[in-house]
């Protein structure tokens, strides 16, 4: 496929790439001697730092109702399939190309929408079939065409490409499992035990690769973050302050390459408008934050922001939306070539619906995160093989050249 | 990836029996179990029994409907304060409002706390902690999640009210004991789901919600390969239309009642059979039918079997446990005297990574406390990662090595059992390693607590090694 764009780095030179491969092994050494402060280790890389295209996935949990967040108020059907939910915005909806419109909530995202660096994808679905959330959502983490619960594909296209990447997440979730270049970070307000207990546990654990391996990453995060200063425990594991600590960990010299975040309560069964209203603006909160903590490294940024299936294009008899299947993708950032809206409208007619029941897809959203990392990341269509085996990335010119 | 990392020690019959199917050894269980751990833990699989005063649904359900009438009618004598220009009758007013909204909201509050705490405590305490672990087993696979006001009182009274009283009994009966139930029904929007064709919906211009029909199928009976379409949903989501809440206040009695005007009428059909009932009785007979369905017994004797033995429960002892689910019609008691009557139950390495709640009970029970602070108690499993009654989805909380040994999880369980271990500074080390470990113990940890520099820090080896971590 053509790239259509040279991101302004020097992390395809083959010196420059070798000092990082050479860094990572390096940091990894240090860490099972447990050293402390990480900072000697990172400092060898500091001379060449060139900061690099980074990569935000934000997986929101629940199945979010793409039609109630990207409006196609063009459609004649919208309003007959869901006369309470089209009249359940508080204020005006936010205009887009073509007729589509955001949520009012959403006002961060129609900014960048008009600086053209939103991009909303409409009618995607990963392929999943059916309208379990849980098999929905391990699906689109796992990126093959059969659910793998230890391999997703953000972490087959770290290793790819060697980079690292944090989850903003107690455990590893399934998007990033198979890669060992993968910490975890969770805010925690109980307080850090000595070092010495570690280093006493590190040595315990000798014969227990997954405690130590654990116990390891969970150290160097600790130390990168500083937990310790934080005196806003209290609003510990709100999106908005995750975003904000997210971000805090993506810049500077010893910032990951990628990071994963996850919001869940998307399930609207009932009273979908209300929560809704509060949950998208949370949702517009967050990213603000994120772009604020990335700062200058928000150009060099591609989020990619997806669920694990649509809703049915009718509303229900509660005030909701039941599972769906096709919904929506964002892709947004400084890198982006946005400020319009990507995918077919399959139209909401029922002979347009999917089982005459859910918005239709039209493309997958592997495609699209396929056609992000060939462009953001320069994967080569083979490289992508590895991360998406069965769907082939799609060719639009996605980031700014 | 779990299997090349346990360790390697070889563990006993009598610390598998109090460790990996109990909630861990307290006081002098490894010893009592040293003779025939088989027939041990058999023998103390009991009912559980819920004593002490804590508000029923009914209470809860009453309380909230004081709450709401109370809001409404001080909406209303805010804007005829407003109307008339009474500022000072106002600002009075609103200060005894808020009053008034506060000790609702406690009361929730105080009932959600209350029960998750007197449950983790029973645990904690009790001879018979086997039972223990499968009314918890239970009460995450009906999982229900303590969101918004209504739910925060409603959740905890699930697994008191409709799994307690069947956890030895058939799993049909609980089956439709939880699905009856005020928390479950309101948790999964069926109590306002009425049948399209029915006379309700044409009135409140209400219909159908797939919601507790889908879970039903997918999460607590079939499994979500268990061979069902969406139609099946939609039909099952009709056949159970009605079944919903009373009001207090607004219709006599609380609980559970069944709307036959907000019935779909007409017969339904359901995974290829025909029901042509009337009223409540056609979706009892659908969950019945769910209930005996063989892929319900094969979807539970796994988790059954996941839970209390190992990641990837061998084929042969899902058989046994699966025979011996239809032979007896579901009945959960002969189920799980048939696990620990297979010898695949008693594979002599460690299994299974502790769930932080497991980890806690069995640490306090490792340490024979018998007094604990509620509050502390739950900030604990909420730091941890596992607060009661908040799993968020209807799925539960997992139960994979994977989802709970994460770096800032487990870094979040260190620092709890440095805490703990500062508490207990006196504690000696060395007794509770062989009151709840014995000899099922490596040489590395055996020196690693004996050598430690402080009882403290022994404590937190202890605690932290891969023998207490692992069962």
């Amino acid at each position: 496929m053509k790239n259509t764009k040279t991101i302004n780095n020097s992390n395809d030179l083959p010196t420059s790439s070798l000092s990082r491969r050479k860094f990572i092994t390096l940091t990894g050494a240090s860490l099972a001697v447990l050293s402390f402060p990480m900072s000697s280790a990172f400092a060898l890389s500091s001379n060449k730092q060139v900061s690099s295209p980074k990569i935000v996935w934000l997986l929101l949990r629940g199945a979010l109702d793409s039609l109630h967040t990207i409006v196609p108020t063009f459609d004649q059907q919208y309003k007959t399939l869901r006369p309470k939910l089209s009249s359940s915005f508080k204020s005006p909806l936010l205009p887009l190309e073509n007729g589509f419109a955001l949520h009012p909530s959403l006002k961060n995202l129609h900014q960048w929408y008009q600086d053209n660096s939103l991009l909303p994808v409409v009618a995607v679905s990963s392929g999943y079939p059916k309208r379990s959330h849980f098999d929905g959502q391990d699906y689109l983490e796992s990126g093959k065409s059969e659910i793998d619960h230890d391999s997703g594909w953000l972490a087959r296209a770290i290793e790819v490409k060697n980079k690292r990447a944090l989850a903003v997440s107690r455990s590893t979730p399934i998007s990033l499992r198979s890669s060992s270049q993968v910490n975890t970070w969770y805010p925690s307000n109980l307080k850090d035990a000595d070092d010495d207990i570690y280093a006493a546990l590190d040595k315990l654990y000798q014969n227990d690769e997954s405690l130590r391996a654990s116990l390891e990453s969970g150290l160097e995060v600790r130390g990168l973050v500083g937990d310790k200063k934080d005196k806003k425990k209290k609003r510990q594991g709100k999106f908005i302050d995750l975003a904000k600590s997210c971000a805090k960990l993506m810049v500077g010299e010893q910032g990951v390459d990628c990071a994963m975040l996850e919001l869940g309560g998307w399930d609207t069964h009932n009273n979908q408008g209300t929560r809704l209203n509060s949950k998208l603006s949370e949702l517009d909160q967050g990213l603000a934050e994120l772009k604020a903590g990335l700062g200058k490294e928000w150009q060099n940024t591609v989020v990619i922001i997806g669920t694990e299936f649509g809703r049915t294009a009718k509303e229900n008899g509660t005030g909701g939306t039941d599972h769906g299947t096709g919904s929506a993708l964002f892709i947004a950032g400084g890198a982006v070539n946005g400020g319009m809206i990507q995918g077919d409208w399959p139209g909401l007619k029922d002979e347009q619906l999917f089982q005459q029941r859910d918005l239709m897809p039209t493309t997958n959203s592997f495609g699209w995160i396929g056609n992000v990392l060939s462009q953001h990341w320069q994967f080569t269509e083979q490289e992508l093989l590895q991360v998406f085996p069965h769907v082939k990335p799609y060719n639009q010119v996605l980031l700014r050249s | 990836m779990s299997e090349n990392s346990m360790s390697s020690t070889i563990i006993s019959k009598a610390n598998i029996a109090v460790n990996r199917f109990g909630y861990g050894a307290s006081d002098n269980e490894l010893a009592q179990a040293e003779k025939d751990p088989k027939n041990w833990i058999k023998a103390k699989l009991h009912p559980v029994a819920f004593t002490g005063d804590f508000p029923h649904s009914n209470n809860v359900l009453i309380e909230h409907a004081k709450y709401q009438k109370e809001k409404k009618r001080q909406k209303k004598q805010k804007s005829m304060n407003s109307q008339t220009g009474n500022m000072q009758a106002s600002s009075m007013q609103a200060s005894d409002m808020q009053l008034k909204n506060k000790m609702t909201i406690n009361f929730s509050r105080l009932a959600l706390r209350n029960m998750s705490a007197d449950t983790l405590k029973q645990a904690i305490t009790s001879s018979n902690s086997v039972s223990w672990r499968l009314l918890d087993f239970f009460s995450n696979h009906f999982s229900v999640s303590a969101n918004g006001q209504l739910m925060v009182g409603l959740a905890a009274t699930l697994e008191r009210e409709a799994i307690a009283p069947h956890l030895l009994g058939n799993f049909e009966d609980m089956l439709l004991a939880v699905e009856q139930h005020p928390a479950m029904l309101i948790y999964l929007n069926n109590e306002k789901s009425f049948g399209p064709n029915s006379r309700m919906a044409k009135k409140l211009k209400k219909g159908l919600n797939e919601n507790l029909a889908r879970e039903i199928m997918e999460l607590h009976t079939l499994g979500v390969d268990g061979g069902y379409s969406q139609e099946d949903v939609i039909e099952l989501a009709k056949g159970i239309t009605g079944w919903s809440v009373k009001r207090p206040g607004k219709e006599y009695g609380e609980g559970f009642v069944f709307r036959a005007y907000g019935h779909e009428p007409g017969n339904r059909k359901f995974l290829g059979k025909k029901y042509n009932q009337k009223g409540i009785v056609q979706g009892k007979q659908m969950l019945h039918d769910l209930a005996m369905n063989p892929a319900t017994a094969k979807h539970v004797c796994y988790k059954l079997a996941h839970h209390f033995v190992c990641q990837k429960p061998p084929v042969s002892l899902l058989k046994k446990m699966e025979t011996t689910w239809l032979k007896t019609q579901g009945n959960i008691k002969a189920v799980m005297l048939c696990l620990f009557d297979a010898d695949e139950a008693w594979l002599n390495s460690a299994q299974k990574y502790k769930t932080p709640r497991e980890f806690v009970i069995s640490t306090l029970r490792a340490l024979s406390l018998k007094k604990f602070k509620d509050k502390a108690l739950l900030s604990t499993l909420i730091n941890l990662g596992q607060q009661p009654f908040n799993a968020g989805s209807p799925a539960g909380y997992s139960d994979d090595e994977q989802d709970w040994l994460g770096a800032s999880a487990l870094m979040a369980r260190i620092d709890w059992t440095t805490m703990i271990s500062s508490y207990n500074k006196r504690v000696n080390a060395e007794k509770v390693m062989s009151r709840s470990i014995g000899n099922s113990i490596s040489q590395l940890t055996y020196n690693s607590v004996m050598r430690a520099e402080s009882r403290q820090q022994a404590l937190t080896l202890l605690l932290m090694s891969p023998e207490f971590q692992r069962r």
